[in-house]
C-alpha cells in the first residue's frame, strides 16, 4: 500500500462522501421532486448539472485519447458532442419544456395521442439508456480497478453499489445538486494536468493558446518519421464517415432522454434557453481542453518516452503494460524504443498522462476522483431515465393508472436498483469497446427520438401512425446498419457502424412524413397544441385566437 | 388574459424562426462546411494550427457557445419588444423549490 494508493483512495472517498451527503440531504419526498427536482433549478446550476450528466466516462477518460490516436479524425467527436446542443437548445428543449411532461415517452404519447407510441418510446429509452450505462459502469470498473489495484470486476461491483444507492435515495433533485458538485470536481481534475503540462512544455499557463506551438513542432517530427501527420484530415476514415459520425453524435445528443429530461427541471422556456447556453459553456471547457491534452500527451510520448532505451524505461510504464493497454515491443531489436513501436490504447491516455508527465500523486489521485465523478454522474442520470420510463410510462400510464404516489416511487426505486445491477452484470464482461457502445447508443437515439421530437414539435400534421412507423423504421434501419457494417462488411461511402444514425434519422423522417400524410390528420386540439409551442408561456394559442397572459 | 393581434403573434414566430435558422446555418457552416473543404483549407493557419484542425478543436465549439448565449440574449430582447415580459419573475418560488 503506497502513498499513491492512499491519496487516490482518500480523494475518491472524500468526494463520494460529499455526493452522498448532498443526496441524503435532498432526499426526495414527492414524485414531482423525484423526477424533475420540483422544476426550480436556476439555469447556471442546471447548466452544470447537464454538464456532469453529459460528460461521461467516455468524454473524460476516452476523448483526449481518441483525438491523440486519430488526430484530426478524432475531432468529429468534439464537434458532434458540442454541436448537438445547438439542435437541442434551438429546436427542441424550450418547446418540450412548454409542453410540460415528466418524461420524453410521455411527451411522445401525449403529443401524438398514441399509447403504442408511448410504449415504443419507453422501450427505446430503456434500450438507449441501458446501453449507455453499461459503458459507464465498465469505465468506472477500469478506474477503480487500476487505482485501487483491485480486479476490474470488483471495481465494477463497487460502482454498481454506489450508483444504485444514491440514485434510488436522492432521485433527480438529490442528483441535480450532487451533479453540480460532480461537475466542479471533474472539471478541476481535468484542467489541472493540462495547465501543468502547458507550463512544463511552453511556459504558458493557458493551454488553449499554447498548444499551437506544440502542434507545429509535432508536424516536423511527423514529417521526419514519415508517418501520417497528426493534423492532416481523413487519414483514418473517409470524409463521409467523419460527417456521418458528426451528424449521429449531434442528433443523438438532441435525442437522449436523460439529457432532455434535464430541461424539464427549469421553470420557463427562457430558462431552458439559458440552461442550454450555460451547459455548453461548462461542457465546452472540457471539450476545448481535450485536444490540448491530446497534443501535450502525444508530444511528451514522442520526445521523452520514444527514443529511450528499453532497459531503462520510466517506472510508470510497467503497471499499464500489465493491464494490456500499452505495448512497448522492440520491433527492430535495437534496444531503443521507437515511436512506431509504442502502442497505447485510447482509454488510458488521460489516466496515464499525469504519471508520464510526473505531475505528482495529488494530481493523479484527483484524476481518479474526476473520472469517477464523470462515470457516476452520467450513470445516475441514465438510471433516472430508465426508472422514469419503467415506473411512470409503462407501469403508471399503461399497467396501473390507480397506483398511489408511494407505490410509484417504490417501483421507481426498485427499477433503479434492478437496472443498475443488470447493467453491472453486463459490464463485468462488456460486449465491445466503451466508445463503440456509446456511439451505438447515440445512433439509436438519433434514429428514434430525434426525428420523433423534431417533427412532433415543428410539424402539426405529424400523427400517431406516422411516429410509430418513424420510430420502428428508424430503430430497424439503425440497428440493421450497425450490424451490416460491423459484421457484414457492408458500407455506403465508407460510413461504418458508428455513423449509422445518419441513415436511421433520414429513414425515420421519411417514414413519419409519408405515413402521416397517408393517414388522417391529428385532431384540431392536437394541432392547436403544437401551434402553441411556437410561443413563450406568455402567449396562449386557442381556437385560432392568441391570448397574452401574465405580462407586465 | 387579453386577446393578442394574430398578425403580431405570427410576426413573433417568423422572427424567432428566421433567427434560429440563421444561427443553425452559421453552426453548420463552421462545422460541416469546414469539413467539406478541409483539404483545400490546410494552407491557412490560426496560432500555428492549420485552419481545419483549429476549427474542429476550438473555432467551431467557441462559435456554438457564442451562438447559444447570443440566442438567449436576443430572445429575451425580442420577448420584451413584443411585450411579453412575465408579470411575476417568480424569484421567490424558485428559491422555495430549492430548499
Amino acid at each position: 500500500m503506497d502513498a499513491q494508493f492512499l491519496v487516490s483512495l482518500g480523494l475518491i472517498a472524500g468526494t463520494f462522501a460529499l455526493y452522498i451527503g448532498i443526496a441524503i440531504y435532498n432526499k426526495a419526498k414527492e414524485t414531482s421532486d423525484f423526477y424533475v427536482a420540483g422544476r426550480g433549478v436556476p439555469p447556471v446550476f442546471n447548466g452544470m448539472a447537464i454538464g456532469a450528466d453529459w460528460m461521461s466516462a467516455a468524454s473524460f477518460i476516452g476523448l483526449a485519447g481518441t483525438v491523440m490516436i486519430l488526430g484530426y479524425d478524432g475531432l468529429a467527436y468534439i464537434m458532434g458532442w458540442t454541436g448537438g446542443y445547438l439542435l437541442l437548445t434551438f429546436l427542441l428543449a424550450p418547446q418540450l419544456r412548454k409542453y410540460g411532461r415528466y418524461t420524453v415517452p410521455e411527451f411522445i404519447g401525449d403529443r401524438y395521442r398514441s399509447n403504442t407510441a408511448r410504449l415504443i418510446a419507453a422501450v427505446a429509452t430503456i434500450i438507449i439508456s441501458f446501453t449507455y450505462s453499461v459503458g459507464q459502469l465498465s469505465g468506472s470498473g477500469v478506474v477503480i480497478g487500476r487505482l485501487l489495484e483491485v480486479d476490474t470486476m470488483i471495481g465494477t461491483l463497487i460502482g454498481v453499489v454506489l450508483i444504485a444507492f444514491y440514485s434510488a435515495m436522492g432521485g433527480m433533485k438529490g442528483i441535480t445538486w450532487t451533479q453540480v458538485a460532480q461537475y466542479l470536481v471533474l472539471i478541476v481534475a481535468y484542467l489541472i494536468p493540462v495547465i501543468f503540462m502547458s507550463l512544463q512544455l511552453t511556459q504558458n499557463p493557458v493551454p488553449w493558446l499554447s498548444y499551437g506551438e506544440v502542434i507545429s513542432e509535432m508536424r516536423s517530427i511527423d514529417q521526419e518519421l514519415g508517418i501520417s501527420e497528426y493534423i492532416i484530415p481523413f487519414t483514418e476514415a473517409s470524409k463521409w464517415q467523419f460527417m456521418a459520425l458528426m451528424f449521429t453524435l449531434m442528433a443523438g445528443t438532441a435525442g437522449l432522454p436523460h439529457v432532455i429530461v434535464r430541461f424539464y427541471t427549469v421553470k420557463t422556456m427562457k430558462a431552458a434557453r439559458w440552461s442550454g447556453a450555460w451547459a455548453l459553456l461548462f461542457i465546452g471547457l472540457l471539450y476545448l481542453s481535450a485536444p490540448a491534452y491530446a497534443a501535450f500527451s502525444r508530444f511528451i510520448l514522442m520526445t521523452e518516452v520514444a527514443g529511450s532505451s528499453l532497459g531503462n524505461l520510466p517506472a510508470w510504464t510497467q503497471p499499464w503494460v500489465d493491464t494490456g493497454k500499452l505495448s512497448l515491443a522492440d520491433g527492430n531489436n535495437d534496444g531503443v524504443l521507437q515511436w512506431t513501436e509504442l502502442v497505447i490504447s485510447n482509454d488510458i491516455v488521460v489516466m496515464a498522462t499525469p504519471e508520464i508527465a510526473n505531475l505528482g500523486i495529488f494530481v493523479i489521485g484527483l484524476m481518479a476522483a474526476g473520472a469517477m465523478a464523470a462515470a457516476l454522474s452520467t450513470a445516475g442520470g441514465l438510471m433516472i431515465a430508465i426508472s422514469a420510463a419503467l415506473s411512470h410510462d409503462i407501469y403508471y400510464r399503461s399497467i396501473n393508472p390507480n397506483a398511489s404516489e408511494k407505490k410509484r416511487l417504490s417501483v421507481g426505486r426498485w427499477s433503479i436498483v434492478l437496472a443498475t445491477v443488470a447493467a453491472g452484470l453486463i459490464a463485468l464482461n462488456p460486449p465491445g469497446a466503451i466508445t463503440q457502445i456509446v456511439a451505438w447508443a447515440f445512433a439509436l437515439a438519433s434514429g428514434s427520438f430525434f426525428p420523433a421530437l423534431l417533427l412532433g414539435v415543428w410539424w402539426r400534421r405529424a400523427n400517431g401512425p406516422g411516429v410509430i412507423a418513424g420510430m420502428i423504421v428508424g430503430l430497424s434501419v439503425t440497428l440493421g446498419y450497425i450490424f451490416a457494417a460491423k459484421y457484414g462488411g457492408f458500407t455506403i461511402l465508407g460510413i461504418i457502424d458508428t455513423g449509422a444514425g445518419v441513415f436511421g434519422a433520414s429513414a425515420a423522417i421519411i417514414a413519419n412524413v409519408t405515413v402521416s400524410l397517408l393517414t388522417a390528420p391529428p385532431s384540431k386540439q392536437t394541432q392547436d397544441e403544437v401551434t402553441d409551442l411556437r410561443y413563450p408561456e406568455q402567449i396562449q394559442y386557442k381556437n385560432g385566437e392568441y391570448y397574452k397572459k401574465d405580462v407586465l | 388574459m387579453k386577446k393578442m393581434d394574430p398578425e403580431q403573434a405570427k410576426a413573433y414566430f417568423r422572427l424567432r424562426t428566421t433567427l434560429i435558422m440563421i444561427y443553425l446555418g452559421i453552426g453548420m457552416l463552421v462545422s460541416f462546411g469546414i469539413v467539406l473543404f478541409a483539404e483545400s483549407l490546410l494552407s491557412f493557419t490560426v496560432m500555428g494550427i492549420p485552419l481545419p484542425y483549429y476549427m474542429g478543436s476550438q473555432g467551431a465549439i467557441v462559435t456554438f457557445i457564442v451562438l447559444l448565449f447570443f440566442n438567449a440574449f436576443i430572445s429575451d430582447y425580442v420577448d420584451k419588444k413584443f411585450g411579453l415580459v412575465p408579470k411575476d419573475s417568480s424569484k421567490e418560488s424558485d428559491q422555495a423549490a430549492n430548499q
